[in-house]
């Protein structure tokens, strides 16, 4: 079982040009890693991140699209493994970042399904061209650089530990900040000028 | 457009037949459900593409969650094309929201409550809508809807 920070931060580095379209837990762990340019976030959207990386791996062929999904978004929009398949975009690389839990560094609730739910079986049934579980931080630090370079799409179960609980008590959740609501259309905004802007070898 | 991203909807059959049969130079994209699609039509926005969405009625309720976080909290301009589905044929020349059917009647009061801005297209003279209502979506970075209240087809 990974860190989870340990884990984004190791997509971070290897991700080049790459734009990054990140949900719930791997949204703000690259927000604590300060990775700002060519990312977006599904949020409050839940079950958004696969399609909207779909789109953008259709709109920019020339780009790698990463999306760092969340084991129980993903569960949402299922459907959506179908979708990348069918189109196949060759630049589309869809991490899903398993903790077996929702409400993350919150509740950690349990997620519908076993700890044996078989993500990977899910995605290669629906016909990603590429499917693996990794669990080790060395073994990433090693695939990388070759699912950053090798025909998709690619899914990759990365197994990792729930953030700290920080409501485990029972306790009342602080309100959520503006900025969670509104953070999208920004960062939409901005992802739009930078791939305007930063043609594929110039980024 | 450059891209079409739908669940198909019967009102606009004809349409879906035409961009799957001929070289529009419009790429349709199926989609498993309605959230999906326009989750895509959101990223192809992203990428500096120009996109529609084309569903239905139905699919409309079923993605509203959606449509509130990219269309209205995001602030993109989404188009749908949305087809009113189980329209009955009495119901033509009225307004939609007289009709029996609460598939129907139920689309225009949603979209207001919503603050969606609609379109009707019943008939070819309504098709000046489509451009308005992309310099809507365009100009104040919101969701629009082309309400299609009668079946389409190619003379």
């Amino acid at each position: 079982m990974m860190n989870p920070i340990r884990t984004c931060e190791a997509i971070a580095r290897a991700r080049g040009n790459s734009v990054i379209v990140a949900t719930m837990l791997s949204m703000f762990v690259f927000d604590q890693l300060d990775v700002k340019e060519g990312r977006v976030s599904s949020v409050p959207l839940m079950g958004g991140a696969g399609g909207i990386g779909l789109g953008l791996a259709l709109g920019r062929p020339d780009r790698t699209v990463i999306v760092v999904d969340g084991d129980a978004s993903l569960l949402m929009q299922l459907g959506g493994l179908v979708n990348v398949a069918e189109q196949a975009p060759p630049n589309f690389v869809h991490f899903v970042l398993n903790n077996g839990t929702q409400f993350t560094g919150g509740s950690n609730l349990r997620r519908p399904g076993s700890a044996a739910l078989d993500l990977c079986g899910m995605a290669r049934a629906a016909g990603y061209l590429h499917s693996e579980r990794i669990d080790d931080i060395d073994v990433l630090n090693q695939r990388l650089p070759i699912l950053m370079e090798e025909p998709g799409p690619s899914f990759v179960e990365l197994v990792v530990a729930p953030a700290p609980a920080a409501y485990a008590d029972q306790g009342q959740p602080q309100q959520l900040p503006d900025i969670q609501f509104t953070r999208m259309g920004a960062e939409a905004l901005r992802l739009r000028e930078w791939l305007r802007s930063t043609p594929a070898t110039e980024a | 457009m450059e891209f079409v991203v739908t669940v198909p909807d019967w009102m606009q059959l004809a349409l879906h037949q035409q961009l799957e049969a001929r070289d529009s130079g419009i790429r349709q994209l199926m989609c498993c459900n309605e959230d999906q699609a326009i989750a895509v039509a959101a990223g192809l926005h992203m990428a500096n593409r120009r996109v529609m969405v084309m569903i239905q009625n139905q699919g409309f309720y079923a993605c509203i969650n959606t449509i509130r976080a990219i269309g209205i909290d995001a602030g993109l301009p989404l188009v749908m094309l949305i087809g009113q589905f189980g329209r009955e044929e009495a119901n033509f020349g009225q307004p939609a929201t007289a009709s029996t059917r609460n598939t129907v009647r139920l689309l225009e009061p949603v979209m207001t409550a919503l603050g969606v801005r609609f379109w009707n297209i019943d008939s070819e003279a309504d098709l000046g809508a489509i451009g308005d209502a992309l310099k809507q979506a365009e100009q104040h970075g919101a969701p629009v809807a082309l309400n299609v209240g009668a079946p389409m087809a190619w003379a």
